[in-house]
C-alpha cells in the first residue's frame, strides 16, 4: 500500500513549468523529506496532492484515491500545515477549531475534547478562549497544527512548518511528529535541511521541476 | 446534500459571528444606504413638490421612490458582497475551506446565506426609512408576506450574484475595478425586475404590463439560474 503515488505530473503557471512528469511513490508510515531550492516545484507538488491545484498532465493519489477525481476521500485523509495560518482572526482558537471540526463532521462534544488534548499537547490550551489575531506568529502556528491534525488524518503534508517557529515551539512539533512516525505518514518540505535530515526517514529531492533524487536519508548528500 | 447544507450554514454562521465583532462591513452598508436614502430624500421632495396635483405626486413619489430604494440597496450591497471571497482569499482561510471534505458549492451557499443576512440587517433599517423619507407607502391590497418575500427573494438575488462576483474577482490584480463589473451586468436584470414589482407595491397593480406573479416568477427563476449556474461552476474558481 503507498500512501501517495505520482505518475508523470505536470503542472505549468502560464509558460513557466513548475512541475514537469514527475513519477514517485511514497510508502505508508514514517517521515519523508522534500527537499529542493526556490522555486524547485516542492509547493506545487504538495498543492497537487492536497487537492488545491489540479495537475496538466499526470496524476496523484493518495492512499489511491485521485486527487481530481475524487478529492472529498482524500481529503478525509490528509492535513495540510504550510507556511500562514488558516485561522480566522476575529474568533478565538476554540471558535477557529469546532468551526473546522464541524465542516469534518466531528462530533462536538467529542471534539471538544479532542481539542483541549491537543491544545494541551501543543501549550496553548491557556489561549483557547483568546481570538487569535492577538496571538504571537509561534502561537498561531501551533493552533493551526492543532486545526491540521483534529481529524486525525492518515497523511501530515508539512510545507514548510518550521517557517515562523522558535525553538521551543519547533520541538514540540518534532515531538508531534515523532509520536505518530509509525502510525501515520508525513510528508515534509523544509529549507532547513539539518532539521529536516533530521527527522526524515527518506527522502526526495526536485529540481527545477524534476526528481533529482530519491532514497533513504542516509544516503542524502546534501545537494538540492 | 445535509453534510454540504449543514456545512454552508457552518460557514455562514462563522462568517455573521466575525461581522458582528467587527461590524465594518454592516456599518460602511448602513452609512452609505442612510446618507444616499437622506440624500434622494431631499431632492425627491423639492423635486416633486412642485407636481400640482396630489394624486399624481403621490404616484410619483412611489414610482421614483421604489426604484430608489432598489437602486441604495444594489450599491450598499457591493460594500457587504465583494469582500465574502476576496477577504478570504487575501488572508489565505479560502485554503482551509477548500481543503475541508465538503462539496465546493457548501462553500459558495454558505457565503451566500451570509450576504442575504448581512443586506437583511441594512434592510431592516433602511425600507422604512427609506418610504418615510422619499414618502411613500405599499399598497394595503397587498399582503405583507408577498412584500417580505419579495424582498427576500430580491436580497437573496442579489446575494447570489455577489458572491459569485466576487470569487469571480479573487484572482484579478484590481480587484476594485473588477468587481463591479462583472456585479454589475450580472444584478442588472433581477434588480429591473424588483424595481418592477416594488413599484407595483406602491402604486397597487399596474393596468398595463406583466402582473405581479409573472414579475415574481421571473425574479425566482433569475435567482434560481444565478445559484445553479455559480453553484456548478464554483469549483473552478477554488482550483484554477
Amino acid at each position: 500500500m503507498t500512501a501517495i503515488e505520482i505518475h508523470e505530473l505536470t503542472r505549468r503557471y502560464g509558460y513557466r513549468v513548475a512541475l514537469k512528469n514527475v513519477s514517485l511513490t511514497i510508502p505508508v508510515g514514517g517521515v519523508h523529506a522534500l527537499f529542493g531550492a526556490n522555486g524547485a516545484g516542492k509547493t506545487t507538488l504538495m498543492r497537487i496532492v492536497s487537492t488545491l491545484l489540479q495537475p496538466h498532465h499526470g496524476y496523484a493519489r493518495v492512499f489511491g484515491k485521485d486527487t481530481v477525481e475524487e478529492p472529498l476521500d482524500v481529503k478525509r485523509k490528509i492535513g495540510l500545515v504550510g507556511d500562514k495560518p488558516l485561522l480566522y482572526g476575529d474568533l478565538t482558537g476554540r471558535e477557529n477549531l469546532l468551526f473546522y471540526s464541524s465542516l469534518y463532521d466531528l462530533d462536538m462534544s467529542e471534539d471538544d475534547n479532542r481539542i483541549e488534548d491537543l491544545s494541551d499537547w501543543f501549550g496553548v490550551k491557556s489561549w483557547l478562549d483568546e481570538p487569535t489575531k492577538i496571538l504571537s506568529t509561534g502561537f498561531r502556528k501551533r493552533f493551526d497544527i492543532v486545526r491540521s491534525v483534529l481529524h486525525d488524518p492518515q497523511l501530515y503534508l508539512l510545507d514548510e512548518p518550521f517557517a515562523g517557529l522558535d525553538k521551543d515551539s519547533t520541538q514540540v512539533f518534532r515531538d508531534f511528529i515523532d509520536s505518530h512516525r509509525t502510525d501515520r505518514t508525513v510528508l515534509l518540505t523544509t529549507h532547513n535541511l539539518t532539521i529536516g535530515s533530521e527527522m526524515s526517514d527518506n527522502f526526495v529531492t526536485l529540481r527545477k521541476g524534476e526528481v533529482l533524487s530519491q532514497g533513504p536519508i542516509g544516503e542524502f548528500d546534501g545537494v538540492i | 446534500m445535509g453534510s454540504g447544507l449543514s456545512s454552508a450554514f457552518a460557514i455562514a454562521k462563522k462568517d455573521i459571528v466575525t461581522q458582528m465583532r467587527k461590524r465594518f462591513e454592516v456599518f460602511s452598508m448602513f452609512l452609505f444606504a442612510l446618507i444616499a436614502v437622506f440624500a434622494l430624500g431631499i431632492v425627491l421632495s423639492s423635486a416633486v413638490i412642485q407636481v400640482a396635483e396630489s394624486a399624481t405626486r403621490i404616484r410619483v413619489l412611489a414610482e421614483i421612490g421604489s426604484g430608489m430604494l432598489w437602486v441604495v440597496i444594489f450599491f450598499a450591497g457591493m460594500f457587504g458582497f465583494a469582500p465574502v471571497f476576496i477577504s478570504e482569499s487575501e488572508t489565505g482561510t479560502l485554503r482551509g475551506l477548500s481543503l475541508a471534505p465538503i462539496p465546493a458549492w457548501a462553500i459558495y451557499i454558505g457565503k451566500v446565506i451570509y450576504g442575504f443576512v448581512l443586506m437583511a440587517i441594512v434592510e431592516l433599517f433602511l425600507v422604512p426609512i427609506s418610504m418615510a423619507l422619499l414618502g411613500y407607502t405599499f399598497s394595503s391590497n397587498i399582503s405583507p408576506l408577498i412584500v417580505v418575500g419579495t424582498f427576500c427573494l430580491g436580497t437573496l438575488d442579489l446575494a447570489a450574484v455577489g458572491a459569485m462576483a466576487s470569487a469571480l474577482t479573487m484572482p484579478a490584480e484590481s480587484k476594485a475595478t473588477v468587481y463591479p463589473l462583472v456585479y454589475f451586468p450580472a444584478a442588472t436584470s433581477g434588480l429591473i425586475l424588483l424595481v418592477e414589482i416594488t413599484k407595483i407595491f406602491a402604486i397597487g397593480i399596474p393596468l398595463v404590463g406583466p402582473g405581479l406573479f409573472q414579475l415574481l416568477q421571473l425574479i425566482m427563476g433569475h435567482l434560481v439560474a444565478m445559484m445553479t449556474l455559480s453553484g456548478a461552476v464554483f469549483h473552478f474558481t477554488l482550483t484554477s
